[in-house]
Formats: structure tokens, sequence, C-alpha cells
């Protein structure tokens, strides 16, 4: 499937403007799901599409290829950081993902709500992104008789 | 502090197994010491759960502070916590045994394969724990997806039956959720406490009729019922010999659990008329799962098969009992299905002992060697005894209170087919024992069975006793948490 990237120099170069921005748009989702639509799985979705039209066009030996490698590593990370939320808010004696309860020192109830839901959203968009270009490098393994354990 | 209890149970196989990959990223070998060191702790933690809900009562877990029916509820109360016991202790016994099974089996893979392991038995605990009917299909689906990439893991023949298993199992979570929508489209809510207020006077509605019959066809399809049971002999005959035991222990069990709260905490309170026609269904559907699945298990050879059709048939005892609609033909079901998970975790374990020592996968296979193991011999006999039910072991008296509720309804005809699946079981076993006990004199020596077998198959041999002896005790429980239910 990807075995080489794309050979056009207008892809390449216009792909190396845009993914930048695809993810700094995919940020801002994230970040503005505090206030209207958006939030962690939308930006998440974004953040992984970036990184796999990277691999798309620049082939596997490109940059955003081995980044993207090296992100797959960090699997199941954001995931712990979603526990981790439900973790501390269980240490200060609330249900589990109650925010008001999390044991962060100096914050008062309304912003620990605030960071409760940032950081559940940040590890949310993150598993979801890694994910995605979890399935484009199986799809590819399974094309290419390469094992990879993705 | 207790209150907190049924959230952990999920959360500690559940943490373990998103943070294996980085437990394990130096050394694949700490793979199972973290997934036994989660296992034990949420062993250790459902324990405490059932003492604390039997003496102060059932606990209802409110994620994230939402009370229901806005946010997510967890009931545990004793009927969930005593099968998140026998789950959690099940599962705990499989991965115990599966430690002479040589890590070369994985392939390099057991980082992955301990993960979803643990995974199954977190989604397991949720299943068992969740509060309202949306819940318990994403539990459903966890586990069921987690099953289907456990039972490919050897590749080859495998990867067809997890295939199949996997377009069976998708089929008939998407009946699931189609019944869900229906109680939903017709009552407004999912939440089972609120359910069984408001199902009771719509029953003769049709979205409800339907739902409930879409349900039944899902569950049907998990829970292996006699028509949609074809997935699971191949599922689990070419499953892993070190998971097999976990999955025909608790999967076609949660399915069948769920049902019973369908069937009693939501539609079976109340007017005790409408649900009749609900109940004979089931019964009958029983008895054809049970005399069938025993006359499949005589025609086999391989020996996993025939304790696959085993279970089949051993789910359709369970709904005999569940389908009678009184209150102790509830106990009876509940009480038979605990006994048949630890029944079906024992047999496969025992399966996958005779695989690894002996090279036995057929019964013409067991005629040509020596079982010389009196742990496994005895455990085997133990087990047999308790699936054919004979006293004094568990199956005896679960099978005693499924006979019993079939006399107390005047149902005969139910009454036949227990006998018959009783008299068939006792003929499928003695074709086993019959060949296991002649076995060739003069076989090849095998090595000492290692010491993690003879621990997991005697543990099980004697819950399936304990079970037995203890039964009154373990009914009386099962009795006081289902006062009121059915009639």
């Amino acid at each position: 499937m990807i075995h080489t990237g794309h050979e056009s120099i207008v892809v390449r170069r216009s792909a190396a403007l845009l993914i930048p921005i695809m993810q700094l748009f995919g940020l801002y989702v994230l970040f503005f799901g505090q206030y209207g639509p958006g939030g962690g799985f939308v930006g998440g979705v974004m953040l992984g599409a970036s990184l796999i039209a990277g691999i798309l066009i620049f082939g596997p030996d490109g940059q955003p290829a081995a980044a993207a490698k090296k992100l797959l590593k960090t699997d199941g990370l954001g995931l712990l950081i979603f526990v981790g939320v439900g973790g501390l808010c269980l240490i200060g004696g609330g249900a589990f993902l109650n925010y008001s309860h999390m044991q962060l020192p100096g914050l008062d109830g309304p912003t620990r709500r605030y960071v409760g839901i940032i950081l559940t959203q940040i590890g949310v968009a993150a598993d979801i992104a890694v994910a995605a270009v979890s399935i484009v490098f199986s799809l590819y393994a399974a094309s290419s008789d390469e094992v990879s354990n993705g | 502090m207790t209150y907190h209890i049924p959230a952990l149970v999920f959360l500690v196989p559940f943490v373990t197994a998103i943070g294996l990959p980085l437990i394990a990223l130096r050394d694949e070998r700490r793979c199972r010491p973290a997934a036994l060191a989660a296992l034990s702790v949420m062993a250790v933690l459902s324990l405490m759960n059932l003492g604390s809900v039997l003496s102060q009562g059932e606990i209802r877990y409110a994620f994230s502070g939402w009370a229901p029916p806005v946010g997510i509820e967890w009931v545990a109360d004793e009927i969930a916590s005593i099968m998140v016991v026998a789950a959690t202790l099940l599962a705990l016994v499989s991965v115990l045994y599966s430690s002479p099974f040589p890590i070369q089996t994985l392939q390099g893979r057991s980082v992955p394969y301990y993960s979803i392991l643990l995974l199954l038995v977190s989604g397991l605990s949720g299943v068992i724990y969740a509060g309202d009917l949306f819940n318990i299909f994403v539990f459903l689906e966890i586990v069921a997806l987690s099953a289907y990439s456990l039972v490919a893991v050897p590749g080859g023949r495998a990867l067809v039956s997890a295939f199949r298993y996997l377009i069976m199992g998708a089929l008939g979570a998407s009946f699931y959720l189609l019944g869900v929508a229906y109680f939903y489209a017709s009552t407004g809510t999912l939440n089972i406490a609120d359910l069984a207020q408001r199902t009771p006077g719509l029953l003769e509605s049709k979205a409800v009729i339907g739902g409930l019959i879409f349900m039944f066809i899902g569950l049907g399809i998990k829970m292996a019922l006699m028509p949609l049971h074809a997935w699971l002999p191949d599922a689990y005959s070419d499953a892993p010999d070190t998971a097999s035991p976990i999955l025909a222990a608790l999967l076609t069990k949660v399915a069948l659990l769920v049902w019973v709260r369908i069937l009693f905490w939501v539609i079976g309170v109340g007017d005790a008329e409408q649900p009749a026609v609900v109940f004979s269904l089931v019964w009958v559907m029983g008895a054809l799962a049970s005399v069938g699945g025993v006359v499949l298990a005589l025609s086999q050879t391989e020996i996993k098969r025939i304790f696959a059709y085993g279970g089949i048939a051993h789910v359709g005892l369970v709904l005999i009992g569940v389908g009678q609609g009184s209150h102790t033909g509830l106990t009876a079901g509940l009480f038979y299905l605990l006994n048949d998970a630890v029944m079906q975790c024992a047999l496969f374990l025992l399966a996958g002992v005779l695989v690894h020592q002996y090279g036995v996968r057929t019964l013409d296979d067991l005629k040509s060697v020596n079982v010389s193991s009196s742990w496994v011999v005895g455990a085997f006999v133990v087990v047999a005894v308790s699936m054919i039910g004979l006293p004094p072991t568990g199956g005896f008296f679960g099978k005693w209170y499924i006979v019993l509720s079939a006399v107390e309804s005047r149902n005969y005809f139910a009454l036949a087919a227990i006998i018959i699946t009783t008299l068939l079981t006792l003929a499928y076993f003695a074709r086993v024992l019959e060949r296991m006990f002649r076995g060739a004199p003069k076989s090849p020596q095998v090595p000492d069975t290692p010491l993690s077998f003879r621990a997991s198959v005697a543990a099980l041999a004697a819950a399936i006793m304990g079970l037995g002896l203890w039964s009154d005790r373990i009914v009386s429980v099962l009795l006081e948490a289902t006062r009121g239910l059915g009639q």
C-alpha cells in the first residue's frame, strides 16, 4: 500500500505546509471543547489524521512515519492519563471521575472541575490519535507481508 | 471506603492491562507475574466487596458523582458480588495454570495476550456490575472483542474460527442493541431499576415485545443457545489451551446472567400473567438446548469439542430452571450457573493438561496413552461426577433444585428433558472415562505433572466439592437475594 511516498513535489510541499496547520487546528478543537462543540475525540482524530497524511505522503521512511512509530510505543498512555485523573478523584474521597474531589493542591472547586475535564480530554485525544495511526500500520503490515507489532 | 470497591475491582485489571506495555517494556517475562498480581488484588477486592455486601446490603455506585438515571450506575448486589468473586477466582486459577506452557507459543506476543486477558476479566466484572442495559452492551462488547482476539492467538485454523465467532458475535451484539433501542423508545430509560417500574405496565406494547425478542436472540447467540450455538465448539476447541478455560467458564455465563436479569429484574416484577409466554419460551428453548447439546456431545471425537457441547447443554439446564418463573427456579438457575462456570473451567483446564502432558486431543489418542497422574484422573472423576449430577458435588445440588422447581410447577416435560440430559451426560463421560481407564499398559514414560497443573486442577475439584458441601448456605444467600422475585 504505502511502499513509497507520493512523488509529486506539489503534494509534498503543500503537505509540509498543511500538516502543521492541521495539527494546530486539532489542538484548537481539543481545547475549544471546554466552551463549545469539539473536545478530545474530534481533536484526537484530527491529530491522528495529520500523522496518517504524513505517512501516506512521505512514505514509510519519511519523518512522520518515524515519529508515528515512536508514538505507537506510548499506546495506552492516554488511557492512563484518563484513569489517573479518575484515580486522583478516588483518592480525594469522591466517586471515580468526580472532578470536584480531584486532589491537586492549590485549586478551588470550579477550577478542579475545569482542570479535571481538560486533562481527561487530553487523555482521550492522545489515545484516539494513537489508535488511528495503529490502524494504518496494521493495514500496512497486512498488505506487505512484513510483520510489525502494531 | 467499601463504597468504592466495585469501581476498584474493575480498575485494577483495567489499569494493569493498559499499563502492561510499559511494565514489560524491558522484559516480556514480566507480563505473567504482573497479570497474576493484578488478578490476586482483584480477587481480594472482590471478596471484600462480597463481605461488605453480605453484611451491609447492596452498593449502588454512581460514576463521577452523577446520580442515576443521568449518570452511570453500578449495582453490586449479592448476586453480582458472588458472580464477580467466581469470575475473578476462575481467571486467577486459569492464569496460574498457564505457567508450564512455554512462552514461545505466544511468539513474542505475550504483552498483547496478557493485556487482552486482563481486559476480558475487567469487562466481565463490568457486565456483572452494570446497572443499565446500555452499559451492559458496552461491557459485553469489550468482553467479546477480547475473546475474538484470544481465540485467534494460535493462528491457522483458529483464525477461521475466530472470524466466524466475530461475525456471529457482532450479529448478536447488534440484535441486543436493537432490543435496547426499542426499550428506550418505549420507556425513556435504560436503568434497570427504572425499567422495573415502567415495563410491567407496557408488556402489551409491541415495541417492548419486539425489543424483548431481539434481546433474547442477541443474548441467545452470546450464550450459545442451541440453534445459535454454531460458533462455540470451534472457537473453544481452537482457542489456545491457556485461554480456553476462562473463555469457556465465563463468556456464555455472563450473557445468561444478563438474560436472567432482564427476565426477573426488568419484566418479571409485578404483573404475573403476561410474561408467562416469555417464560414458557425460555424453558422450551432450554429443554431443546439441553437435549440437543448432549446428543451432539455424544457424536464428537475431539475431547475439547465434547466438553464444549456439554457446556451448551448446561446453558439449557439453567434456562429450564429460570423458565419455571418461580422463586425456586430462579435460585436454582443462578446456583447452577455458578456451578457450571466452575465445571466448564475445570473441564477445559483438564483438556489443556491432557494436550500438554500427554499430547491427547481425541478419544482415540486417549486409548494409546496411560494417564498416570492421579491428580489429573482424580480431578477428572470429580468434575465428571459433578457434570453428571451425583452427590456430594455442586452439580448434584444445582440439578436437584432445578428438578425441584420443575416438579413444583408440575412441568413434566422439563423434568423429562433434565433426566434425558443427565443420562446422556453419563453416556458421553463414560466414553471418555472408559478410554482413560483402559489406557495402554506400555505407554512411553511421561514427565511428572507440573506443580501448577496439580494445584489448579486440585483447587477446582475442591471448589466443586465445596459448592456441594456448602450448597445450603450458598442457596440460602441466593434465596434471600432474590426474595420477592418470581411467583
